[in-house]
């Protein structure tokens, strides 16, 4: 069934979101228009003021409302410590785990040669000027274990490194909970390089 | 390729690059040892609970399946080739940048659905080297080498434009229209005949025939382009000049 123009746009719009195939936007747009029409109003005005509001961090390029987020902003966290991720999402993961107390670099992305994707548009003029200014002493590179993941991985290393600073690189390896006959050959191939001595 | 349905299994290919599709979706291009390079629709290959994700690499030896109808089948299914040997590896990260050259090479110079052995073999020999520590500009001056005598683009390096044999000792010239030209003793730019022989050899083992066979085939892969420009090189250099400045 054809819908008018307006019902046929909202429903394009939320099928652009990840997650939403063509039916669920189609049931969202109803249940919106039907008797959703107050929660319809402040969704509306949420996505508003959220663009007009929410820029990057001047320091680290997290989505931010002020000119530093809020790790950046708090005096509690490390600055020697400088975690790179390739997302807003992957800071999320990593803050939840509650195990790291430094401070993020988000690089938007990773190297991606074949779609022109390289230092301009990750940013990182902007990670230079991070390890110029002295308080970095470790770059910890949390990129994803893609190929182009360790590609860019191995660039800031580089970077790190042409400023005299340590760089680590997350492990990869076999899940917590995990069975070994479950993994899969390359992440076991990987957790057998990265074996650590246990005394 | 159109019509009608084909099915393919377990044969030998490589994923050149690959670009979101949907949510857990992906499109492939890929370079297949029988049918050429082709586009393949992948669906739910991303996230968690995939268990080709960590397969679906580029760089890596695959046996892939497909079927479908039209110009992007559908995949149903990805290994790795057990017969790769020591192409299986991954390639070292120093590397990667080089590894999608060669594929922005093969993407950008070659047809669609048009087989090409050759090509698929020299793109193996090449990610087969690097990965076993080869010296990488010679593996990349190889790769272009074998590329444009596979296309019918490579440069004759037996012959002048005039009909005269080269001469080890003297410069040329290359033009793509019409070939090899001699020089005059030091005039600049010129490619030392030896170097040509050593790049018709495959030899390029020092370091005056590397850098004379750059440029030869740099001026050789221009003409192919015809006036497009790799997004690699451009990478590349942003990330020299960057890993160079003070």
């Amino acid at each position: 069934m054809k819908h008018s123009p307006a019902l046929a746009r909202l429903i394009d719009a939320l099928h652009a979101l990840p997650g939403i195939g063509p039916k669920t936007a189609q049931r969202m747009a109803f249940r919106l228009l039907q008797d959703g029409r107050e929660g319809a109003r402040e969704l509306s005005s949420a996505i508003t003021g959220a663009l007009g509001a929410v820029g990057r961090c001047t320091r680290c390029r997290m989505l931010t409302e002020g000119e530093l987020c809020l790790v950046c902003a708090s005096p509690q966290r490390d600055s020697a410590l400088l975690c790179v991720v390739e997302s807003p999402a992957d800071v999320v993961a990593v803050e939840a785990s509650a195990s790291f107390r430094g401070r993020y670099f988000v690089l938007m992305g990773h190297l991606s040669p074949l779609d022109g994707i390289g230092p301009e548009q990750l940013g990182l003029a902007q990670f230079e000027q991070l390890l110029v200014a002295g308080e970095v002493r470790e770059v910890i590179l949390a990129t994803n274990p893609t190929v182009e993941g360790e590609a860019t991985a191995h660039f800031l290393s580089g970077l790190a490194q042409k400023h005299g600073l340590r760089a680590t690189r997350i492990a990869h390896g076999v899940p917590i909970g995990g069975e070994l006959e479950y993994v899969d050959g390359g992440t076991l191939a990987h957790a057998l390089q990265g074996r650590q001595s246990v005394f | 390729m159109t019509g009608a349905v084909s099915q393919v299994a377990l044969t030998p290919g490589y994923l050149l690059h690959h670009q979101a599709w949907r949510d857990s979706g992906r499109v492939l291009e890929v370079l297949t040892q029988d049918h050429g390079r082709l586009s393949l629709f992948a669906r739910g290959v991303r996230g968690p609970k995939s268990k080709l994700a960590g397969i679906l690499q580029p760089f890596a030896p695959l046996l892939l399946s497909w079927r479908g109808r039209g110009d992007a089948p559908l995949l149903i299914g990805a290994e790795p080739d057990p017969q790769a040997g020591g192409a299986g590896m991954g390639l070292p990260p120093a590397c990667i940048l080089s590894g999608y050259y060669l594929s922005e090479l093969v993407i950008t110079l070659t047809a669609r659905h048009d087989p090409q052995p050759d090509i698929f073999a020299h793109y193996h020999r090449a990610l087969l080297a690097l990965k076993q520590g080869a010296q990488l500009e010679r593996e990349l001056r190889l790769f272009e080498k074998r590329l444009l005598d596979a296309l019918g683009y490579g440069i004759d390096s037996g012959t002048a434009a005039d009909g005269a044999g080269i001469d080890a000792d003297k410069y040329y010239h290359y033009r793509p229209a019409d070939g090899l030209h001699e020089a005059v003793a030091d005039s600049s730019g010129g490619i030392l005949g030896a170097t040509l022989q050593s790049l018709a050899q495959e030899r390029l083992d020092d370091p005056l025939s590397l850098e004379q066979s750059r440029v030869v085939l740099r001026v050789a892969l221009g003409q192919c382009l015809e006036g497009r420009t790799l997004k690699t090189r451009k990478v590349a250099r942003s990330l020299w000049q960057m890993r160079q400045s003070a």
